[in-house]
């Protein structure tokens, strides 16, 4: 893993349980068009309905507890990459929204107790290789879990597709 | 060495590897289905990635329209459209279109579904077929576009959980209060991932209907996997579709488990999950009273034809007509339990009462098809999420099982049946 794996930006909190229907609701599971889907992220968080218009390229979404539960939608991933969101930190994942990133090539951390260290817009320092956090704005840092084995093999390979294929042209 | 889980035997046998909990294995799977949710998505991914190049297996292969059946939006139809044509060019024959049903229930209708088989698909609550014994799991687009490239897909094997239920309850109660009673009990952040095997007398008295409605709901356990090893009449049963004899996967005597867990249900009352949570689960008697707009029968955890039967028994005995001011509506899960519903004469019953019954299908699980919420509406239905807003912006949803949902559709406020 390279220097692509460290992220600088803005912090974005949000809290525990925040579901696929809140990250994308169900209304928008017609599109198809991940530029349309990027329209509707975060759209159910409570105070997060203007997150599209004010998210920057390179922004980091910080969540509690068992962020992405609910649906398979792979649309909760992509409406997050599709604005630019660098990676989700999150004190946990729901297991079907982790595998979704990783199959994507999304970088995600996991890192108990996150949302108790920081506030949102302050500036962060992610290395999902190492799983380190520096939070700049306040001199903290804080230690998560990064990817290991096959899941860090798929993610930094940019997605399953990738991966794949990589295995494949290897075994010819 | 300790003996193996299920999960590490199916895994082990469709791997070809001595799988354990926390290994990552490649297996190969028995089936790979799309619903129109996702599989437009899926086509569109594998062509990206594959272009023209063939399919693993068109026989492994299933769609399943059940998400909005039929379109109501042209969004929709035309996604329904990509998935046909593809079905069409590769040759994949088992595509269950809008007038079949859930999809899950369909296929395990059919036979395709065996006990120890590993199937995945775009909807997190394939995991239902766990019911039977079978390793189904929900996935996302890239998994089953990858999926229908090779026949294959990683699995970190779970580490299991056993749960043993002991005690009896009478009507009333049902297949649904044990599921939420076991959703309020369990700790869903240490459930995370885990694959739970389900004993005890309880569950070898549950139906078919009653084992998926509790494999269902593991999903909101955030399990990954419910099972319940088939008995002979649901093996017969399964066998007698699939053309072939059928047996179940059983775990080793000696299987190591992560936790084993140990519920008393005796007495076990309705229950009813609150807004906003599954697990924000109370006895019925406690928010007995609660004004209901509307009432919803269906679903892939109570759609089946005892479902229905208990719903029409309760609305015929307690009067027969729902009160004004509700709006009712009962979705048979197939076309199958439909036939049955009509044959039994329940949907006079239904009718009579001035329920809506749409076709079969997911119906208002999926918002954005028909019976949406204003915002202030509180609806009671038997499915299986009542996350903020599913149903439309500012309205609220309650769980609760099939006779609960009759009871307070007659009473116009959350009720007991009588």
């Amino acid at each position: 893993m390279t220097d692509e794996f460290v992220f600088k930006g803005r912090a974005w909190v949000v809290g525990d349980d925040i579901d696929t229907d809140m990250i994308y609701h169900g209304s928008y599971l017609p599109l198809t068009d991940p530029k349309e889907m990027a329209k509707h992220a975060l759209e159910y968080v409570p105070g997060m309905e203007d997150f599209t218009e004010r998210v920057q390229p390179g922004d980091i979404l910080v969540a509690g507890k068992n962020f992405g539960s609910g649906s398979s939608r792979e649309h909760a991933v992509i409406t997050l990459q599709y604005n630019d969101v660098a990676a989700v930190v999150a004190e946990s994942f729901s297991r079907i929204f982790y595998r979704n990133a990783v199959n994507l090539g999304f970088p995600i951390l996991e890192v108990p107790g996150i949302t108790r260290e920081l506030d949102t817009s302050d500036e962060l320092e992610v290395d999902a290789n190492t799983g380190r956090i520096c939070n700049l704005t306040k001199g903290t840092e804080v230690q998560g879990t990064p990817l290991s084995g096959l899941e860090k093999e798929i993610m930094t390979a940019g997605g399953l597709f990738n991966f794949l294929k990589k295995d494949m042209q290897t075994v010819e | 060495m300790s003996g193996k889980t299920i999960i590490e035997k199916i895994l082990s046998e469709h791997s070809g590897e001595d799988a354990w909990a926390g290994d990552r294995v490649w297996a190969d799977l028995d089936l790979a289905v799309v619903r129109d949710f996702g599989g437009p998505n899926v086509v569109l991914e594998y062509e990206k990635q594959m272009d023209d190049e063939p399919v693993w297996d068109p026989q492994k292969i299933a769609m399943t329209f059940d998400y909005q059946a039929p379109a109501k939006v042209v969004q929709v139809a035309n996604n329904q459209r990509i998935c046909r044509e593809f079905a069409a060019k590769h040759g994949i024959p088992h595509i269950f279109d809008v007038n079949s049903g859930v999809g899950q229930h369909v296929l395990l209708e059919q036979g395709m579904i065996l006990p120890g088989s590993v199937v995945i698909g775009t909807d997190s609550h394939m995991n239902l077929l766990g019911a039977v014994g079978s390793f189904s799991s929900g996935m996302g687009t890239t998994d089953v576009a990858a999926a229908w490239a090779t026949g294959r897909l990683w699995f970190r094997v779970p580490e299991s959980i056993k749960i043993t239920f002991k005690g009896s309850y009478d009507y009333p109660a049902s297949a649904k209060d044990l599921t939420l009673f076991l959703l309020s009990k369990i700790d869903t952040t240490k459930t995370i991932y885990k694959a739970l095997e389900f004993y005890g007398e309880p569950i070898d008295a549950l139906s078919l209907a009653g084992r998926l409605t509790l494999a269902s709901m593991v999903t909101e356990m955030e399990g990954k996997i419910g099972f319940i090893i088939p008995d002979e009449d649901i093996l017969a049963w399964i066998g007698e579709r699939a053309g072939r004899k059928v047996d179940a996967v059983l775990p080793d005597r000696d299987a190591s488990y992560w936790e084993e867990r140990e519920f008393d249900i005796d007495g076990l009352e309705p229950l009813i999950a609150c807004p906003d949570r599954p697990d924000n689960v109370r006895p019925v008697r406690e928010v007995a009273g609660t004004h209901v707009d509307q009432v919803f029968v269906g679903s892939c955890t109570n759609g089946r034809f005892e479902d229905l039967r208990v719903a029409a028994e309760v609305l015929k005995r307690m009067g027969g007509k729902i009160a004004p001011h509700v709006r009712m509506i009962v979705t048979p899960a197939t076309t199958e339990v439909a036939m049955e519903a009509v044959e039994a004469g329940l949907y006079e019953t239904f009718i009579k009462a001035g329920a809506m019954v749409t076709n079969q299908g997911c119906s208002l699980c999926t918002i954005g098809h028909h019976g949406v919420l204003a915002e202030g509406d509180v609806l009671v239905g038997t499915g299986n999420r009542n996350f903020r807003g599913k149903l439309g912006k500012g309205s609220e949803v309650y769980l609760a099982s099939p006779a609960v949902a009759a009871a307070t559709a007659v009473k116009g406020e959350i009720a007991l049946p009588e």
